[in-house]
């Protein structure tokens, strides 16, 4: 069924022209209008310029875009003005050709300007080393002079032997609490505790993986409870309950077996055997058995240079240094 | 018979003369009799195939052993590729090497009334310490010991196809095919010495228990005229793990294996008369980490409190000087056909590619 009103494609009508003064033909096609706000063409074919919302009236004009301030910028300025707090990347702001991105076949990585990636990331333009100092005068005044007999870190340790670290953190949000302001790390070398032998080697065990052998620091970190006081009076705790514990001994420890040692002692190991075995049945010592014999064996040089060579084996475990000292002993003791 | 020997060995000179001419060596000598100091034939052969009288100025050079002594006295234990080579050189050439000669010497000075001196070799993967065990071997035989020679330790330990529980021991298990191979090598090496034979295959791993026993107690006695060698390749494989697996799938300890088992108490140094030499092996080892090398990473704790106290003596890749004396070997039984091997860059292209690993620099001149 046809419709009444017939429908045909409009095309360009003298009369727009007085009516929208923005209106101009455009040459060599009647269904497109050239408005000279938006410099640009549209399609008139469904209607009258007006129809076609987006050119409605005073619409602001998309100016020309300026000069990137980096243009303008002198070379002594002071950047802690253009960068004062932590703000996403501008291209236009900051004066370095920085590129950033998957370089495309053949290509190079893509310019800073209208690069997502540089925005997504974190930046610390605002951190420069003139900003710090700047920071660093702002907060002197609320700070005290440090006293003047603790110059070298030698006296600081002697005089304050345990360390104890807790960070506070300033941030702008809806609270001004921070749950990990509780932590507190507790630091202090195993050196000025005073620990025998048997003290140490317990300690050693009982604190595990919290100790640096390089350092020789023992390192406790609190946090299992809601408030850093909390935590702090935790952690003084473990260390006074962790230096009694090592210095008692309890009924259990008696059962510890070779495997558990840290190092190896030469005394009564398998070694120490097979070569008393050797010697004796080498007969070297002459006739004899007993205690006399074994303290005669023991009393020499090679068995002694043999003992070093084993235990520094064992200890270290093997480089070709240690297997050559080995050799060397064990070539002494059989004389060859 | 001898004249045509002699000109044979004076057309190899000629060969010789040519080859080295060729490659910038000035000093050649016609060896014509064989004197009384022996006379390098040329700068990479000796002629002194006796081990007993190397010494440190035939270092670096090959010997050839006499074929008399191959047949019988490696049917077994040299790497596979040497073997190999010595197929198609016609020809088996040990190197005087370093470690081999100290080794010797050592067998040359130790008082055999005292208990049995462990020897291990240990070194980086083909730096030739199966051939100097073999080397040692060859001294052993000459000097006309027993020798009871274990070519790889690792084969007993894993791919058995057949475990039979034993009947000497019920808790542990035997590996009758091993057993016969390594009795039937056994005959075949110590023929001239022992007069024994085979026995039937299922009570072979007791046999071998047995005669392990009888050599480690009669060599022990004094006054005994023979001494006994152990040489055991890959020993590390009697303290490792194994992959053996008992029917119900649960794994067999090294203990439960009776061949191990007798294996280990030969390595244990309470009995007099001979010498054990041994040698570490990456190769063959199950779960230990391919960098390993030196003897405690792959003895283990157990190994090396058994071994204790034995001498290590290390095998290092080749030197300057020997890297070009088996250079030069190659050359001379035309194995590099390739026109830039003979060339002055060419070798010093082998030696970087090899980095003078004695079984690299094979494999890579395989190819030329």
């Amino acid at each position: 069924m046809e419709s009444t009103a017939k429908k045909r494609r409009c095309s360009f009508n003298k009369d727009w022209e007085t009516t929208y003064h923005w209106v101009k033909p455009v040459q060599g096609d009647s269904q497109r209008v050239f408005c000279e706000v938006c410099q640009s063409s549209f399609s008139v074919s469904h209607g009258a310029p007006e129809r076609s919302g987006r050119e409605f009236g005073s619409r602001k004009p998309r100016r020309e875009e300026g000069e990137p301030r980096t243009e303008k910028m002198p070379l002594d300025q002071d950047w802690t003005a253009v960068y004062p707090a932590a703000t996403p990347f501008r291209a236009g702001s900051v004066p370095l050709p920085v590129r950033m991105g998957y370089p495309m076949k053949g290509g190079v990585p893509p310019e800073k300007k209208g690069n997502l990636e540089l925005i997504k990331i974190p930046n610390f333009l605002h951190l420069t080393p003139a900003a710090i100092k700047k920071h660093c005068e702002a907060l002197k005044p609320f700070c005290t002079e440090w006293p003047s007999a603790l110059d070298t870190d030698a006296k600081c340790d002697e005089h304050f032997p345990i360390k104890v670290e807790c960070t506070d953190y300033v941030s702008s949000g809806l609270s001004v609490r921070n749950p990990s302001a509780r932590i507190v790390q507790l630091k202090v070398k195993l050196s000025i505790l005073n620990l025998d032998d048997h003290a140490r080697k317990k300690m050693l065990k009982l604190v595990g993986e919290r100790y640096c052998k390089d350092t020789d620091v023992l390192t406790i970190t609190t946090d299992s409870c809601p408030l850093r006081q909390q935590n702090y009076d935790y952690a003084q705790y473990l260390l006074t309950v962790l230096y009694h514990e090592s210095w008692k001994t309890e009924a259990w420890e008696a059962e510890k077996t070779v495997a558990d040692m840290e190092e190896y002692s030469w005394e009564g190991s398998p070694s120490q055997k097979n070569i008393m075995d050797m010697l004796l049945r080498m007969k070297v010592a002459g006739e004899g058995e007993g205690e006399e014999v074994q303290e005669q064996l023991l009393a020499r040089s090679e068995v002694q240079e043999y003992k070093d060579s084993v235990t520094r084996l064992k200890n270290e475990g093997d480089n070709e240094s240690s297997v050559l000292q080995y050799k060397e002993a064990v070539k002494k003791v059989f004389n060859l | 018979m001898a004249l045509h020997r002699l000109s044979f060995r004076l057309r190899a000179t000629v060969c010789h003369v040519r080859t080295l001419h060729t490659s910038g060596w000035g000093q050649q000598q016609e060896a014509v009799a064989v004197e009384s100091e022996p006379e390098p034939f040329s700068v990479f052969r000796t002629q002194e195939t006796d081990p007993a009288c190397q010494s440190e100025k035939h270092l670096g050079q090959f010997y050839t052993l006499p074929s008399a002594h191959f047949r019988p006295l490696f049917p077994h234990g040299l790497p596979y590729r040497y073997q190999q080579q010595v197929k198609t050189f016609n020809e088996a050439c040990f190197m005087v090497r370093p470690p081999a000669l100290e080794v010797i010497s050592y067998l040359k000075k130790a008082d055999y009334s005292k208990p049995a001196l462990r020897y291990l070799f240990y070194g980086v993967k083909g730096s030739g310490k199966t051939m100097s065990l073999c080397h040692a071997v060859h001294f052993c035989y000459t000097q006309g010991w027993v020798v009871l020679h274990i070519p790889d330790a690792h084969l007993w330990v894993k791919n058995c196809k057949e475990l039979l529980p034993s009947s000497y021991n019920s808790a542990r298990f035997d590996q009758p095919l091993q057993a016969t191979t390594w009795l039937r090598n056994f005959r075949t090496t110590n023929e001239h010495l022992l007069s024994q034979g085979i026995s039937r295959v299922k009570s072979s791993s007791d046999v071998v228990g047995a005669l392990m026993k009888d050599l480690r107690l009669q060599s022990s006695q004094p006054g005994a005229d023979f001494r006994l060698v152990v040489a055991v390749d890959g020993v590390n494989a009697l303290w490792g793990r194994s992959t053996i697996k008992k029917e119900n799938k649960s794994a067999v300890d090294l203990e439960e294996l009776t061949l191990i088992h007798n294996l280990k108490k030969l390595m244990k140094n309470d009995w007099t008369g001979g010498a054990i030499i041994t040698t570490l092996s990456q190769t063959g080892s199950l779960y230990t980490p391919k960098s390993a090398y030196l003897p405690q990473e792959l003895l283990g704790e157990t190994g090396f409190d058994s071994m204790d106290p034995f001498i290590p003596v290390s095998v290092p890749n080749y030197s300057e000087k020997e890297f070009e004396s088996a250079y030069l070997y190659y050359l001379d039984r035309k194995w590099l056909q390739h026109p830039q091997s003979r060339t002055e860059d060419g070798k010093k292209e082998l030696s970087f590619l090899s980095s003078k690993n004695p079984s690299m620099l094979d494999r890579i001149c395989g190819f030329l």
